[in-house]
């Protein structure tokens, strides 16, 4: 019953007018005119494409759709589109997408409602694939980084994962340059005590196009482990070197 | 009181262990008169091989259902709610079920048997001081001799327990439970103990089938007569303190102590038969630096495990070691060498994650020869149960800890170095 109310009242709110899109874009261009599609039936007030290192006409995609097109000849690397186009942003909610992933855009209203409603940062609710002992090292990093920030309750619930939305505000107290290393940035929002919460699911998993992984190594799943170890590096240095844990009694000086 | 008598010369002591109560129930079937006497022996000798017979499986992935301790006491609960009358008929049941036991007939264990009966033809342990190192060093001996080496766990100690009944047969005298060791290397246990009497009797009497060199039990912040249970029955060093030493201190304490080649670490709240740590010293002895408990097979799917298993994990992927699973020098049993103990130095044994790290980051050789389930025999406490888990909020701090040292001696991304990111673009220093 008061879950009604809640959405109704959001519902009611003013409409989402004052909201900035961030896509980042790197040849993309089979998906990204029906991703811009969907982020338009959102009436934002800005799509960011971040264009980087596009040679396919992704970004001539974007800029005969209205969209805002931030262009870099050189790859960014992942991630440093979105910081590009948060500080680039003027609505008062980002919403972070990607150019390979097609979301309909009533999957993309949950986010901006929370946001809204006074979450800081709004995560997806995908945890990744759960059913054996043993998950890929990516899984097992979320998991860890959300257990050692004391928030096991996200569970895999990951900045690094799109969908997601954050107020401007909250983007500011993280700082833009930190989003483009997603998991650092979720450790500075969780230890500036930000309302980081995850609203939403959507099985990325199935989405992610195969492509992403390469047989035998895999760079971008040790690039989001590294991303991982860094946020937990930050967050020791940012605490101690327990992260605040409980050392119980353990008498260290006995022995040596 | 013959009986007793009897099986207590067995080395089976009759208060607890199952073998024990089966070589009690093998006893009374058998009666008084001579023929059934013999019988008796032997199925003192089965009941002993099926208690041995659980540890033999250590490292495969499925274990035996229905054997070890677990059983005994599951049984033990369901006698009890029962009543009275109800304990005699299961008496009996246990009587049946231990003379219907196949003899033991593995090529390994009839190997080892034909070498102790010609051993104990041979030499006398009458004037050793310390007889079951003697043995075991006739049994390093003909190992060597018959180059042994592909032999599983298993049956390496189905062939050292023939060897030993074969050895104590040739001699006419009843075998002892011992359990033989696969090193000629000095070996230590080190046992931290809290408040565990009711467990730390069974694992000391378990730590007395070994030949070990030193045994170290720490024995720290405990009210209850954990100390008197150890040296009731144990000629091991037994170190008392009467404030908690906190988690892990004890086998810190344990290994300054220890001079052995190879040291063995245990708690004092989980059982673990002599024969299951036989793959830990095993390792260490071939090579291994640090051997783990592979405690891979007990996993739940991971939506189910705990935190504390997940930060395992995420510590062992990170350093390179996502083989290594959930195994974690947190868990016992687990065996160290010489060489490890010195590399890690004793204020990181304290932390044992981040012992861990440092033993990748140094090179060491990390194995998970066997498998215990230390998951289910773990001693529930109020502070390492429920929602305001202080045990796990520690252990994942260790592992925090760990991974701090493993960035400033490698980087803090470690081996996931970001060399495709556009930093500077970003607008910021970072």
């Amino acid at each position: 019953m008061r879950i009604l109310n809640k959405n109704h009242s959001a519902l009611l709110r003013a409409p989402t007018s004052k909201v900035s899109v961030i896509i980042p874009v790197m040849n993309e261009r089979k998906t990204l005119a029906a991703v811009l599609r969907e982020v338009k039936k959102l009436k934002p007030l800005e799509i960011i494409v971040v264009a980087n290192g596009s040679t396919d006409g992704s970004a001539a995609i974007a800029s005969k759709s209205g969209a805002k097109v931030l262009t870099f000849d050189q790859p960014l690397g992942h991630d440093v589109g979105r910081s590009i186009g948060a500080r680039h942003a003027a609505g008062e909610i980002l919403l972070f997408l990607d150019g390979d992933m097609v979301i309909p855009a009533a999957q993309l209203r949950p986010y901006l409602r929370a946001v809204e409603r006074g979450v800081d940062v709004a995560l997806n609710r995908y945890n990744g694939k759960l059913s054996r002992s043993t998950v890929h090292p990516v899984v097992l990093a979320k998991h860890a980084l959300n257990t050692v920030l004391g928030r096991p309750d996200l569970k895999g619930a990951s900045l690094t994962t799109i969908p997601h939305a954050m107020s401007r505000q909250a983007a500011q107290t993280i700082g833009f340059e930190q989003l483009a290393v997603p998991p650092k940035a979720q450790a500075i929002a969780i230890q500036h005590r930000l309302k980081v919460k995850a609203v939403h699911l959507i099985q990325v998993g199935k989405l992610n196009p195969v492509r992403r992984r390469e047989k035998g190594a895999d760079p971008l799943g040790n690039l989001i482990v590294g991303d991982h170890l860094e946020a937990i590096n930050w967050y020791a240095k940012a605490t101690n070197d327990r992260g605040l844990r409980s050392d119980l009694s353990r008498n260290r000086h006995i022995v040596r | 009181m013959q009986q007793r008598a009897r099986a207590t010369a067995s080395g089976l002591k009759p208060s607890s262990s199952r073998a024990a109560v089966q070589a009690h129930g093998a006893g009374r079937f058998a009666g008084g008169s001579a023929a059934p006497r013999s019988k008796a022996r032997r199925n003192t000798r089965t009941a002993a091989h099926k208690a041995g017979a659980r540890p033999g499986q250590a490292g495969r992935v499925k274990r035996a259902k229905g054997a070890g301790p677990a059983l005994s006491s599951g049984r033990r609960a369901a006698a009890a709610k029962r009543g009275k009358r109800p304990a005699v008929l299961l008496r009996r049941r246990r009587v049946k079920r231990a003379a219907a036991m196949p003899r033991i007939s593995s090529a390994a264990y009839q190997a080892g048997y034909r070498a102790g009966r010609e051993d104990g033809l041979r030499v006398s342990l009458e004037h050793e001081p310390f007889r079951i190192k003697a043995l075991n060093r006739h049994w390093m001996a003909r190992t060597q001799a018959q180059q042994r080496g592909g032999l599983s766990w298993r049956q390496f100690n189905e062939a050292s327990k023939g060897y030993v009944h074969g050895y104590f047969r040739a001699r006419k005298q009843v075998p002892p439970p011992w359990v033989l060791l696969p090193t000629d290397k000095s070996v230590a246990a080190i046992v931290s103990v809290r408040n565990e009497e009711k467990t730390i009797g069974s694992v000391v009497r378990q730590l007395n089938r070994l030949p070990l060199d030193e045994v170290y039990v720490i024995v720290n912040g405990s009210t209850d007569r954990s100390f008197q249970q150890v040296r009731e029955r144990s000629q091991a060093c037994v170190l008392s303190f009467p404030e908690a030493l906190g988690h892990d201190v004890g086998r810190a304490m344990g290994a300054k102590l220890a001079q052995a080649d190879i040291l063995l670490f245990l708690d004092g709240d989980i059982v673990i038969p002599a024969e299951a740590l036989i793959p830990f010293i095993g390792a260490v002895d071939r090579g291994a630096d640090l051997a783990l408990n592979d405690i891979g097979p007990y996993l739940n799917p991971f939506a189910k495990q705990d935190q504390v298993t997940h930060m395992k994990q995420f510590l062992n992927a990170s350093l390179g070691r996502h083989d290594l699973g959930a195994n974690s020098l947190t868990a016992v049993p687990h065996a160290l060498s010489r060489k490890a103990v010195e590399t890690l130095g004793l204020p990181n044994l304290m932390v044992p994650p981040k012992a861990q790290a440092l033993a990748v980051h140094r090179g060491l050789r990390i194995t998970a020869p066997g498998s215990v389930n230390v998951i289910r025999g773990n001693k529930r406490r109020r502070e390492n149960t429920g929602r305001n888990n202080q045990v796990a909020d520690l252990i994942i701090g260790d592992h925090v800890e760990a991974l701090k040292l493993a960035g400033d001696l490698a980087g803090e991304r470690l081996a996931f170095v970001d060399a495709l990111r556009q930093r500077e673009q970003t607008g910021g220093e970072g």
